[in-house]
């Protein structure tokens, strides 16, 4: 049996080595491990169903263990294996690397660093998709905040220094604490082994009063990523001052790292829990849904208003996974696809209006579509695609998200629905300012998208309009995957 | 002799998938094309194509009707499990769906888009922006046969929001005149909250539907238009009604959003900033007629309660009367046309809602042409003089004798004034719910709105229609020359003219009454009640007399300023102050309050995080203190700790322990 995720590993990491230290060549082994690595991801998919029939698997495909530390108290592995939900989530990483390494190709601050960072990051993200033994994930849970940290505060803007140690605070602040409720879990279950599938077995036996706590530690840790109200101020000021690259990487994938550890670590280990907890969940998700969208309708930076508009739809999420429902998980993880790609698009249009006008002032800029026909389109499909129009990637999640909310709750999800009011408020508002009306703002000689950010944008609004005509791919994938104790549908 | 159209029936998918090749060509290689024009007649052969096709399609459900589905592409499948709160799985299938009502509507669609396809290429000569206009206009058609031919609500509402955009696109045409940018803006945002509302209404299906339907068979099927009437429907409307009353409310209020229903009406008459031709196909003829198609389809399909009924003859009823009203005072052409759309779209949702879907549609039907051709008209009178607005046009009937006959024809029809086709739609529609006001008495105000508004409605068309065409020259000398347009302009004119007087008899044609079974279609046609058919017609004749007198060759009205009517008139020229309700609720309303939590979201949730940020720096700034260097202090440091820990362990550990179960 070939370990292809253990290969997987290893060529991010190869490639990350190799990118530091290549100099001005580092744009090509980058992608050149970037189409390694989507080439695994398509070994991955390939089979997979299949895999798990002809090895009579039951949870996790392409397992690998090899022990890591072992003590009389404590056993520690080497431990990875992925499901459908991990599986596209992987996708995403591929996918979204291949775009960051094409968007910024022509990077000229220390080429090599950025990206060995971007690279790095997206090794990051994937072990934490792959990995199921607790001290592992934590690993690369921590691996993906350093990356992070140097990309905003290297190549970030005028106060990314601020910005930079903002971000780095709040997760780690988060990250402790979920690291306190794992151990607890682990400690308490009475096992000595920090194996995701023995913890599995052992946690139900807990009392409910220590669930419940380990839930809420884990909740708290994994939230501030997502990010929640009101712990989601960093994520604004991190992304208004991350270059380009880093603010597709972080809504792309490391709010996806949030979503993701709730569903492996707190729901599946910990399904005793989610009754007493889960109004809260209900009101955390309501609470981020409306103030996301609301606070959106107030920015004047276009990156502000698609961050704002990520704590909106991430509170989807979080509502779809609160429902404890295997179509709400379902939906939970298409939107985390949908929401990785379409605000990746997003945030690389913010990008280039910065490059070819100098601002991203919404309130300032004006009738970009004659004098830039290219980018104004690419900002129309991407906040169509954001509001969830049909036949674009967002709407079969967001259906199905909402469709799982009336089963479960019933007119709560006037909620989320009026919310998606505000979204299309908030959007078309933005490109009638921006895109419409006569110029306004605009210097003499506007670019329209250069090169390599087209072609970046390219790849993305092709995944935006395949997704949403053929949603079954990622469906089927998801659901033929066994998914640990909640069974599909 | 039975011919079988099978065959047909079965690539019903060109129809939408021609304007889709149009859409792709044109919008791709439209503008490296030598002359812009060729793209717009590549979009003109895909529509007539489609239009072709539609008319075969319709020949052959008028020949043998009934229903014929193929449901080729599953979108998303759950599997079944028999367990969890979808026990048949989740099945959403897209498909074609051809049976009579869709073949009727597809001719409407195909037939009206090609003309106006055709008459755009006069029309929009002029303008850059051809390629973009001939590539959202092909995706129109292309989204709006989606929607005609969907067989389940979830393609319907697909294709629904798609046709959505396209119109949000059309309207912002002119994006460069912030008036259009914001029309634009105002119908996204005003149908959008119907949209959500709808989107509701399919949850209650679904879920509805999947709790009743445990039985494997039921996901297979796809979602309910394919089968005539749901074989649960019976059993759910008597178990679970106020919940279906509930999901039929929802249909009325995604329907009230795309057909410009009150209290969803304000986006249509702003739309006009859009080419007249869009509004004569999109926002007249086809796209704000899907509310209506919509509840048909419901009322057909799924079923309304009594509840629901009265709910849409309410809103049909009461639009009505109330946009015919804003119409009487307008100066600008394409509005007072937009009014009367609205005001006819409720007549189509009075008839639906009283169930006579058959007869909302054959007025959908009737309605599409003459309205079309009114549009077209304007569209050709401003193509000449350049100005909507009637107070400025005058005497140009010696002109445009042409387009003139077309406006004449358009505004009888609309006035029910027999023979045209709008008598003979807009007699069923009165006949059909006054034959319910027996057993249902609170139908009857609705029923007398509608009758009133037989009157308003000849004497606004009719206004306008001697402000432009009656006197003897323009009212402002400064207008040009006006002239006919060209034949890609007259032609459909002349079609459409045509149509508008003869597209009535379609209910002469044997069979016709009897095309839906369970459609409640009244047997009379307006013959038979002949009180009723002469008062609407002498309601009409008297509308256009008035207008006649007041305004007949080359006259200006001007009401009087001590008139006690001048404060209606004011209030009919705000808009019963709705348009500024809805942008004091939306622009400034919700605005304001996105600034304050804005405003919150920095000073009070971050500027908590830098009080933490500044208190532990602060705390950290005075423990440094406690480091004073003194060894007996630190002495006293270590017992004091000592202490603390040990009560710890001795009063609290225990509790804890116990908590936990440990």
């Amino acid at each position: 049996m070939f370990p292809v995720l253990s290969a997987t590993l290893i060529l991010l990491l190869v490639g990350t080595l190799l990118t530091f230290v290549a100099g001005e060549r580092a744009r090509w082994v980058a992608l050149v491990t970037s189409f390694a690595f989507l080439g695994l991801a398509a070994v991955l998919l390939y089979d997979f169903s299949g895999f798990a029939v002809a090895h009579g698997i039951e949870l996790f495909v392409y397992p690998e263990t090899y022990t890591w530390i072992s003590l009389p108290w404590m056993h520690i592995d080497y431990a990875v294996g992925v499901d459908g939900i991990s599986l596209v989530l992987i996708l995403l990483t591929a996918f979204l690397q291949l775009a960051t390494v094409i968007y910024s190709w022509n990077e000229s601050k220390k080429p090599g660093a950025w990206f060995g960072l971007v690279l790095l990051t997206c090794l990051g993200c994937f072990g934490v998709f792959v990995a199921l033994d607790v001290l592992l994930f934590f690993l690369f849970w921590e691996a993906v905040l350093v990356p992070m940290f140097f990309i905003i505060g290297y190549w970030g803007g005028p106060r990314r220094r601020y910005a930079a140690l903002k971000f780095f605070i709040y997760t780690h602040v988060a990250s402790i604490v979920m690291l306190v409720g794992l151990l607890v879990l682990v400690f308490y279950s009475g096992s000595t082994s920090f194996d995701f599938q023995s913890l599995q077995a052992t946690a139900g036996e807990l009392a409910v009063t220590a669930q419940v706590f380990v839930f809420l530690a884990l909740f708290f840790g994994f939230g501030v990523k997502f990010p929640i109200v009101p712990f989601h101020t960093w994520l604004p000021d991190a992304h208004v001052e991350a270059p380009t690259g880093g603010s597709v990487l972080l809504a792309g994938l490391l709010l996806k790292l949030g979503g993701y550890g709730l569903i492996r670590w707190a729901v599946q280990l910990l399904p005793g829990a989610i009754p007493h907890v889960q109004w809260l969940l209900y009101a955390v998700a309501f609470a981020s849904i409306i103030w996301g969208s609301v606070v959106s309708l107030a920015q004047r930076d276009l990156k502000r208003l698609v961050a704002f508009s990520s704590i909106n739809h991430m509170g989807i999420v979080l509502l779809a996974i609160a429902l404890y429902s295997s179509l709400g998980l379902l939906a939970a993880v298409l939107l985390m696809f949908a929401h990785g790609i379409v605000s990746a698009l997003l945030f690389m249009t913010a990008g280039t209006v910065h490059h070819s006008t100098g601002s991203r002032d919404i309130s300032k800029l004006g009738g970009m579509t004659p004098r830039t026909p290219v980018l104004a389109t690419t900002i129309m499909i991407g906040s169509l695609a954001s509001l969830g129009l049909p036949a674009l990637i967002s709407f079969p999640a967001e259906f199905i998200a909402l469709q799982a909310t009336w089963v479960g709750i019933g007119y709560w999800v006037l909620v989320p629905l009026i919310a998606l009011v505000v979204t299309a408020g908030f959007y078309i508002w933005m490109m009638q300012r921006m895109l419409f009306g006569p110029p306004r703002g605009l210097p003499e000689k506007v670019d329209d998208v250069p090169r390599h950010e087209g072609m970046a944008m390219g790849i993305l609004v092709a995944l935006t309009v395949v997704y949403g005509l053929l949603p079954f791919l990622l469906v089927n994938l998801i659901v033929s995957s066994p998914v640990v104790g909640i069974p599909f549908p | 002799m039975t011919v079988s159209f099978d065959g047909v029936f079965a690539v019903a998918y060109l129809v939408p998938l021609f304007p889709a090749i149009a859409f792709v060509v044109v919008g791709l290689f439209g503008t490296r094309l030598r002359r812009l024009e060729w793209g717009g007649w590549v979009a003109v052969f895909f529509s007539g194509l489609a239009m072709v096709l539609s008319l075969v399609i319709a020949l052959g459900e008028g020949l043998n009707p009934g229903k014929f589905t193929d449901q080729t592409y599953t979108w998303l499948s759950l599997p079944h499990s028999g367990t969890g709160a979808f026990p048949g799985g989740f099945s959403l299938v897209m498909g074609t769906l051809v049976d009579p009502i869709s073949a009727l509507m597809l001719v409407v669609v195909n037939v009206v888009g090609f003309l106006v396809m055709l008459y755009s290429i006069g029309y929009m000569h002029h303008d850059k922006g051809l390629p973009r206009y001939y590539a959202e206009l092909s995706l129109f058609l292309t989204a709006m046969n989606g929607l005609v031919l969907s067989d389940n609500l979830l393609e319907f509402f697909l294709f629904w929001e798609l046709v959505g955009v396209c119109s949000y696109f059309l309207i912002g045409f002119y994006y460069e005149k912030p008036s259009a940018a914001s029309a634009a803006k105002e119908a996204f945002l005003v149908t959008r909250i119907g949209d959500v509302l709808f989107l509701l209404g399919i949850f209650i299906y679904f879920a509805v539907y999947a709790t009743a339907g445990a039985a494997p068979g039921w996901a297979a099927s796809g979602f309910l238009f394919t089968s005539n009437g749901h074989p649960f429907l019976g059993t759910l409307v008597g178990t679970n009604t106020p919940l279906l009353t509930v999901a039929g409310l929802m249909m009325l209020a995604g329907a009230a959003g795309k057909s410009a229903q009150f209290p969803l009406h304000v986006w249509l008459p702003d739309a006009m900033e859009g080419p007249t031709t869009v509004s004569a196909l999109i926002h007249a003829a086809t796209m704000v007629a899907a509310g209506v198609y919509l509840l048909a389809v419901t009322s057909l399909f799924l079923g309304f309660t009594p509840a629901d009924q009265l709910a849409i003859v309410a809103i049909g009823g009461f639009t009505t009367l109330f946009a015919a009203t804003m119409a009487l005072v307008h100066r600008d052409i394409k509005r007072v046309i937009a009014y009367s759309t609205i005001s006819q779209l409720g007549y189509m949702v009075l008839a639906v809602g009283a169930g006579f879907t058959m007869v909302g549609l054959f007025h959908l039907w009737t309605h599409a042409f003459f309205k079309a051709l009114l549009f077209l008209a304007a569209g050709s009178v401003i193509h000449a003089v350049g100005t909507q607005d009637l107070f400025r046009m005058g005497g140009l009937g010696r002109k445009m004798r042409l387009t003139t006959i077309a406006f004449a024809v358009g505004g009888l029809s609309l006035a029910g004034i027999p023979p045209f086709a709008g008598f003979w739609s807009k007699d069923d529609v009165l006949g059909s719910v006054l034959s319910q006001t027996a057993s249902h008495p609170l139908y009857w105000p609705f029923f007398l709105c509608a009758l009133i508004t037989v009157f308003l409605t000849a004497y606004y068309i009719f206004r306008a229609f001697f402000l432009a065409f009656s006197g003897a020259a323009p009212r402002d000398a400064s207008l040009p020359e006006a002239h006919e347009p060209p034949w890609v302009m007259r032609l459909p004119l002349v079609v459409l003219s045509g149509l508008a007087i003869v597209a009535g008899l379609l209910v002469f044609i044997p069979g016709f009454p009897n095309l839906l079974p369970g459609a409640n279609v009244p047997p009379t046609y307006g013959t038979a009640d002949l009180f009723l058919s002469g008062l609407s017609t002498a309601l009409g004749v008297g509308g256009i007399g008035v207008a006649y007198s007041l305004w007949g060759n080359g006259r200006v009205f001007a009401l009087p300023e001590s008139s006690p009517f001048q404060p209606v008139r004011r209030l009919w020229l705000r808009l019963y102050f709705m348009k500024d309700a809805y942008d004091w609720i939306g622009l400034r309303g919700v605005y304001t309050i996105a600034r304050a939590a804005d405003f919150v979201d920095r000073y009070v949730i971050d500027g908590t995080i830098h009080g933490v940020e500044r208190t532990f720096a602060e705390l950290s700034r005075r423990l440094r203190k406690i480091q004073t260097g003194v060894v007996s202090d630190y002495a006293a440091y270590v017992v004091a700790g000592l202490a603390a820990f040990l009560l710890l362990l001795i009063f609290v550990a225990p509790w804890f322990l116990h908590a936990w179960g440990v």
